[in-house]
């Protein structure tokens, strides 16, 4: 396909002042870097925030009963009062091709008392073997280490040790109400101390076996609250969510199976809200850049008024006219896009693989409840590089309109007798 | 002359407040007092019935004003010799199955006391009702044929307590509470507790039932039914001690 001779001049103007040019290009290659960066670091935060809350303990998915949650009374185990099949559950979890891991849990509010102190807490059993796969809680033991299946131990939080001033190896005592309406109460020993970061989960989760907590709660083997379920990417969980749930029968068996996106709605809403900013990023500082290029266009076709008015003499159609200078718009644009993923990409490539720590500046911080490294991470979005492009490209166009219809105005005899 | 009327006037009317205040003190004092006397000994079975399970518990109870009270579970075998000592604000339990005693921390006074629906908060609270609320006589007449006063409670702005109102129903002729009803600060009616079964233990007449429904969960109940109650057996202080809580309050 031929170009026509619009093309041809207007992409021979951008020659016309070289350092004039080059400057605009700059600063729109510069504007793609700034949008693509920025973007990228939100979606990082975003990123990070999800990930930090359902790593910590959530997991990307969990299995209740239908009645457990916003309540969670001991009783609304898995399959109601009879209890499950807990290990053909955590199989049938495990066998999606997402998941990474399932864990059963067991959760009870009680007393944990030192003797001397004694605070409430959030009781949580575990399989010990199965956790691992699915939270980071017990990588953050910093003292001694997690429970032991079919033991007494258990392991609390940095800040319960304080409160109740127990260390590792000291005897603590659990009172509970159980299922059987009596008070459950057992000694226990300490075996480790975590140290999650978050201040709920340091001063309130003690966590021991699954069946040392059972036997406490009086519930039977088959009686677990949770199923909980890690999944790499957690953008894919609700679509597991809902595989898991068909495959299960879950309605009809008075289950229910949530992704994090259900169980958290404050992280999704916060992740869209990001979403929205994006384009609001985009916008701002192209509208910003579009000021610039309609300068330098300006200037542009001032110096050329003599030449355009011969051109229109010679009868050239003003709507030629105006495309020659949309043309050298658009040339500017795509060598500016050029310009802007050749600066882009290294400094991309860099925050990716080497994301600069923060941390010296300030520490951890929490936002919604999950803990957040001060680290500059990106996220690979290949949609917003495209999109910035795109909105450079229209960033152009749309500067370049205005000096362009004054082009196609002039009066080529006034202009051409030197008015 | 004017002046002096309206004078007469505000007198009579202070002085009738002050007696009507007066009198309903002395009633929700009566109230508070007739378990307990000066120091009181006696046994009482609890049936508790929940949505989920439903257990009676047998057990020997002491108190000593209203500052000391002592609880003894005697039956069932799981929980026998689980005891509660409350000492003025202060909630000790005593679990034999790990010999231990431990401190009901703040934050879980409001928990049930041993899965019933009492608070533990109750055990320390109820002897204080007149310290800690304002008490009027909001109805005094016959109901269903009984002459009764009707009592209103209501928190002193001061008063560190859990409930927005409480209501109370007193014979008149004998002085018995006949219900109890308890509001939240939004005015809603949380539970119901209710006196019946007046007879004369260790030589007073007293309710020896009294039941606990809360309103929000339909068909629950606590029921305290005393057994035997001997008062003023001289006990001191130092019978409630946590060494007395360990062991066995002998």
């Amino acid at each position: 396909m031929r170009a026509g001779p619009w093309w041809t001049i207007g992409w021979r103007n951008l020659g016309r002042n070289r350092r004039r040019t080059l400057i605009t290009m700059g600063g729109l290659a510069f504007g793609y870097l700034a949008v693509v960066l920025l973007v990228a670091w939100m979606e990082g935060l975003t990123a990070e925030m999800i990930e930090s809350a359902t790593r910590t303990l959530t997991g990307q998915l969990q299995i209740h009963d239908d009645e457990y949650r916003p309540e969670r009374k001991i009783y609304d185990t898995i399959g109601g009062r009879d209890g499950a099949d807990v290990a053909a559950l955590l199989r049938s979890v495990d066998a999606d091709p997402v998941v990474a891991g399932a864990a059963p849990r067991v959760y009870a509010g009680g007393l944990v008392s030192s003797g001397a102190a004694t605070t409430a807490g959030m009781l949580m059993g575990i399989d010990p073997a199965r956790e691992v796969h699915v939270s980071n809680i017990l990588n953050a033991v910093v003292e001694g280490h997690p429970p032991r299946a079919e033991s007494h131990d258990i392991v609390i939080g940095l800040e319960m040790a304080r409160q109740l001033g127990v260390g590792v190896g000291e005897e603590l005592i659990l009172v509970v109400p159980a299922a059987d309406g009596s008070m459950g109460n057992d000694l226990y020993t300490v075996s480790g101390i975590f140290h999650s970061g978050l201040a709920e989960l340091d001063a309130v989760y003690a966590i021991m076996s699954l069946p040392a907590l059972q036997s406490l709660l009086a519930l039977d083997p088959g009686r677990v609250h949770e199923i909980a379920a890690s999944i790499n990417d957690p953008w894919l969980a609700p679509a597991a969510a809902d595989r898991i749930g068909t495959q299960l029968g879950a309605t009809a068996r008075g289950i229910e199976v949530e992704p994090w996106t259900r169980l958290r709605p404050e992280m999704l809403d916060y992740a869209q809200l990001v979403q929205a900013w994006n384009g609001v990023i985009i916008f701002i500082v192209f509208a910003i850049a579009i000021f610039g290029v309609a300068n330098t266009m300006l200037m542009a076709t001032f110096e050329r008024r003599r030449e355009i008015a011969v051109m229109l003499a010679l009868g050239t159609t003003p709507f030629a006219v105006v495309r020659s200078i949309l043309a050298e718009a658009l040339s500017l644009g795509a060598i500016s896009i050029g310009i802007g993923v050749v600066l882009t990409t290294p400094l991309f490539l860099w925050f990716y693989h080497a994301p600069p720590n923060l941390s010296w500046l300030y520490g951890d911080f929490t936002m919604l409840g999950a803990l957040i490294r001060p680290v500059l991470r990106v996220e690979w979005n290949p949609t917003v590089w495209v999109w910035s492009g795109v909105a450079l490209l229209l960033t152009a166009l749309v500067a370049a309109l205005y000096p362009a219809a004054r082009a196609a105005r002039i009066p080529p005899a006034d202009t051409l007798s030197g008015l | 002359m004017r002046t002096t009327t309206i004078l007469a006037l505000l007198l009579v009317a202070a002085a009738s407040t002050g007696h009507a205040q007066e009198t309903a003190q002395e009633i929700i004092d009566h109230v508070d007092r007739i378990m307990r006397g000066e120091s009181s000994h006696g046994t009482a079975t609890m049936e508790v019935v929940t949505e989920n399970w439903e257990r009676r518990m047998s057990m020997e109870v002491w108190s000593l004003g209203t500052e000391y009270s002592l609880i003894r579970i005697t039956a069932p075998k799981k929980e026998q010799g689980t005891a509660t000592l409350k000492a003025g604000d202060e909630i000790w339990n005593y679990l034999p199955r790990v010999d231990r005693t431990i401190k009901i921390p703040a934050s879980m006074m409001m928990g049930a006391w041993m899965g019933s629906h009492f608070t533990n908060d109750d055990l320390v609270k109820e002897s204080r009702l007149i310290e800690d609320y304002d008490i009027d006589i909001s109805f005094d007449g016959a109901r269903d044929g009984v002459t009764v006063w009707e009592l209103t409670l209501t928190p002193k702005p001061e008063a560190a307590v859990v409930w927005g109102r409480i209501e109370y129903q007193v014979r008149q002729d004998d002085w018995m509470p006949t219900w109890a009803r308890y509001y939240d600060e939004d005015d809603d009616l949380v539970r119901t507790m209710t006196f019946t079964d007046f007879r004369t233990l260790g030589g007073r007449l007293v309710p020896a039932v009294m039941d606990v429904r809360p309103e929000d969960k339909p068909g629950e109940r606590t029921t305290v039914r005393y057994e035997s109650l001997e008062f003023d057996v001289g006990m001191g202080e130092s019978f409630f001690s946590l060494r007395a809580l360990r062991s066995g309050g002998r």
